[in-house]
């Protein structure tokens, strides 16, 4: 079974399209990541699915059910733009929203007590949301997305703002999770966790879709067409056009694009030639951040 | 309806928790009550003693009677005046009112009477006193002044009256309001109530819209709202609110009514202990009265909700809030206007008309049945009128409400939130 089916969904705010003829599918169980530049529909994309947004054509199926106020309870939501009651204490902000979403008030408070202690915020359940720092907040607002238990958790940018420990933690919930079950929309800038966690990809630009699929299958049609290169001494090397389309500096490592047919060992011999000490030399398939600016240029060209 | 009830739960309990609305509930009635005592202390303050006053009778034969004139008693039992000298035709006038002058600023004397020689051709008589404005002393120095002088006038003309007191007394006017249910002693009070109980409609109608817009406006700027309408229907949501809302405000009410109960109970029984003489004008508010406050409170708060809310939904910022709120504060502000035409003839044709109007009606129908109760065709056409165009606005707030929510940054000019309605 598909969590989420979109058949030619389009929307339209006035004169301008949000989203336009979009067919999307996320299996159970996958780990889907929703990419696109900012402005590109993402986020009417997945309103559309929480039934925020009513399409003005197509439909939208979750767990195979046409929206409903059932189909709302199935799914949980972070935000980007984070937020809950400031002057609310954390429980009740907690029981509050799992109430909304169909569980008792005695279940959610006892959920809530466990997130709360897993995640080192035991002592702060009967503080007020505005006592809490920023980071604090965050985890407040992943425990509200999660308490009713849902099969599909939608996540945008869930990260942002935490630090690499608090960000370690929430990883490893969302893999847990994943073990149980529980299908994830993962909403994103940050290619790098797209290439680290999802299995499935949508790349979306001006309300149309560019690309999906499997992560796997589509970095393996590009091929092993670009070095990552670790090195010191002078970039000058690099200036080879008649081998290399593009290169992508990062100080001590470069990632270059080759040209077809292009010979790899070319380029390792020019290099040591002019005396550049090599650490590392890979051919690797393109990263997910190129394939991005690759397909969103021509889409834009 | 199970998510409705949770939206109207949190919203009540989160502001009748508030120090905001205990501070309001509180400080209305004990503000209100703080008037009513300070304007009745400032207006009774008693005497404390007699007043030691000196009569300078430049006309003669007159400061005798007006002397036997002052005979009014203080609380205490001790006369109100103590005449301590009278001057009978004194040469020269000016020497005799130099010396009361200086006995006066000395505190020989607390004051003195100088009546002219023209007297009784209607020449004023003059109070010269430190403070010759307080009306319990003004008062029966008045009256016996007049006495003495139309007895000399009448004696002059040959007419002699034993008991002058029992021949001019005034008639007074007793003032009783006919209603429905019989007959009650008018004092001013059916007017001052119901004009009182006008005023706390408004302002509670005010406060309350204004905490409707203030409550969507800051789940938006939060940003929970974002989180709400994935798990309930904004049109759940806006009406969970509004019933929220409406509930602290019958809350407040339940307060006010149940505390003046009580107090007017105490004060009752204190009144008549203090002075079983005195009548206070018995103050007659009918349980009818009170259904149609609550009736013309819910369905005015409604009506003026829908118009807040909407408001809040448009806008995303505390600023543009206080700029688009002006209208629909002026449309509440105006049914004060014709306040006067009201009180002046309730069911004069223009009274009718104002008080049919949905934005007035709240306001000016209630008024009017505080006042005298109107035709009960009126009463229905107009709350009949009043739920209509509710109706109307709420679903035009719906819809506002809706796409509002979702948009954050600049202010939406009306054309665009005209087109908001047509999104789906």
């Amino acid at each position: 079974m598909d969590a989420v089916v979109l058949e030619g969904v389009s929307k339209h705010f006035n004169s301008v399209t949000a989203v336009s003829d979009l067919d999307l599918r996320v299996a159970e169980g996958a780990l889907y990541g929703l990419l696109g530049p900012n402005g590109a529909g993402k986020t009417t994309t997945l309103r559309m699915m929480m039934r925020v947004l009513i399409p003005d054509q197509g439909t939208v199926r979750i767990f195979d059910e046409p929206l409903s106020d059932r189909t709302q309870d199935l799914i949980g939501y972070l935000p980007e733009e984070r937020g809950l009651y400031p002057r609310m204490k954390v429980r009740e902000v907690l029981r509050f929203l799992a109430a909304l979403k169909g569980v008792t008030e005695a279940e959610a408070d006892r959920r809530a007590r466990q997130w709360l202690e897993r995640l080192e915020l035991g002592d702060w359940a009967e503080k007020k949301v505005i006592d809490l720092s920023k980071g604090m907040q965050q985890k407040v607002q992943f425990v509200a997305a999660v308490l009713h238990r849902p099969r599909l958790l939608i996540l945008d940018e869930p990260f942002a703002g935490l630090d690499p420990l608090n960000a370690q933690v929430i990883k490893d919930i969302m893999l847990e999770m994943r073990q149980q079950g529980t299908t994830f929309i993962l909403s994103t800038h940050r290619m790098e966790q797209v290439e680290m966690m999802c299995d499935s990809i949508c790349l979306i630009h001006q309300g149309r879709k560019v690309l999906d699929g499997e992560l796997a299958a589509i970095k393996q049609s590009y091929g092993k067409n670009t070095l990552r290169i670790q090195y010191s001494g002078n970039g000058d090397f690099l200036n080879l056009p008649g081998l290399i389309e593009s290169a992508n500096h990062f100080g001590a490592t470069v990632e270059v694009k080759l040209r077809p047919g292009a010979d790899p060992q070319e380029i390792l011999k020019l290099a040591v030639e002019r005396g550049v000490r090599i650490s590392r030399f890979e051919l690797i398939e393109p990263p997910l951040n190129d394939i991005f600016i690759e397909k969103v240029s021509a889409a834009d060209a | 309806m199970r998510k409705l009830w949770l939206v109207v739960k949190r919203e009540y309990l989160a502001r009748v928790r508030t120090r905001a609305f205990v501070i309001s509930t509180v400080s209305l009635p004990v503000i209100t009550v703080g008037i009513l005592l300070f304007a009745q202390v400032i207006a009774q303050r008693p005497q404390d003693r007699p007043l030691k006053i000196a009569i300078l009778d430049a006309a003669g034969g007159l400061a005798g009677p007006v002397a036997k004139g002052l005979n009014q008693k203080l609380p205490d039992g001790r006369p109100a005046f103590q005449v301590a000298k009278t001057i009978e035709q004194p040469e020269p006038t000016e020497k005799a009112r130099e010396e009361l002058r200086a006995q006066l600023r000395q505190g020989q004397l607390d004051a003195y009477l100088l009546i002219p020689r023209d007297v009784l051709e209607g020449k004023a008589a003059e109070f010269h006193s430190k403070n010759p404005g307080d009306v319990t002393v003004t008062a029966p120095l008045r009256r016996a002044v007049t006495e003495a002088v139309i007895t000399r006038r009448l004696s002059d003309s040959g007419v002699r009256v034993e008991n002058l007191q029992k021949v001019i007394r005034s008639v007074d006017l007793t003032l009783v309001k006919v209603t429905e249910q019989g007959e009650a002693e008018e004092k001013g009070q059916t007017l001052l109530l119901a004009t009182a109980l006008a005023i706390v409609l408004y302002i509670t109608l005010l406060t309350y819209g204004i905490a409707t817009m203030r409550s969507i406006l800051e789940e938006k700027s939060t940003r929970i709202v974002e989180i709400l309408i994935a798990s309930i229907r904004p049109s759940q949501l806006l009406a969970g609110k509004i019933l929220g809302v409406a509930g602290v405000g019958m809350t407040q009410f339940l307060i006010w009514t149940v505390t003046a109960g009580a107090l007017g109970a105490y004060g009752g029984a204190m009144s008549r202990a203090l002075s079983p003489d005195a009548h206070p004008a018995p103050i007659h508010l009918p349980l009818s009265t009170l259904v149609y406050l609550v009736i013309f409170f819910l369905a005015g708060y409604f009506l003026y909700a829908a118009l807040y809310a909407t408001v809040g939904a448009i806008v995303s910022s505390e600023e543009d809030a206080q700029q688009m709120q002006w209208p629909v504060t002026l449309l509440v502000i105006m049914a004060f206007v014709p306040f006067g035409i009201i009180l002046h003839d309730p069911n004069s044709p223009a009274s009718v008309v104002l008080s049919l109007v949905p934005f007035f009606a709240p306001i000016l129908m209630f008024l009017r049945i505080a006042l005298q109760t109107p035709p009960f065709w009126q009463i229905a056409l107009s709350l009949a009128l009043l739920v209509l165009t509710t109706v109307g606005l709420i679903r035009f707030a719906g819809r506002v409400y809706r796409v509002g929510v979702l948009m954050y940054g600049k202010r939406p000019s009306l054309v665009e939130v005209l087109r908001w309605l047509k999104y789906t």
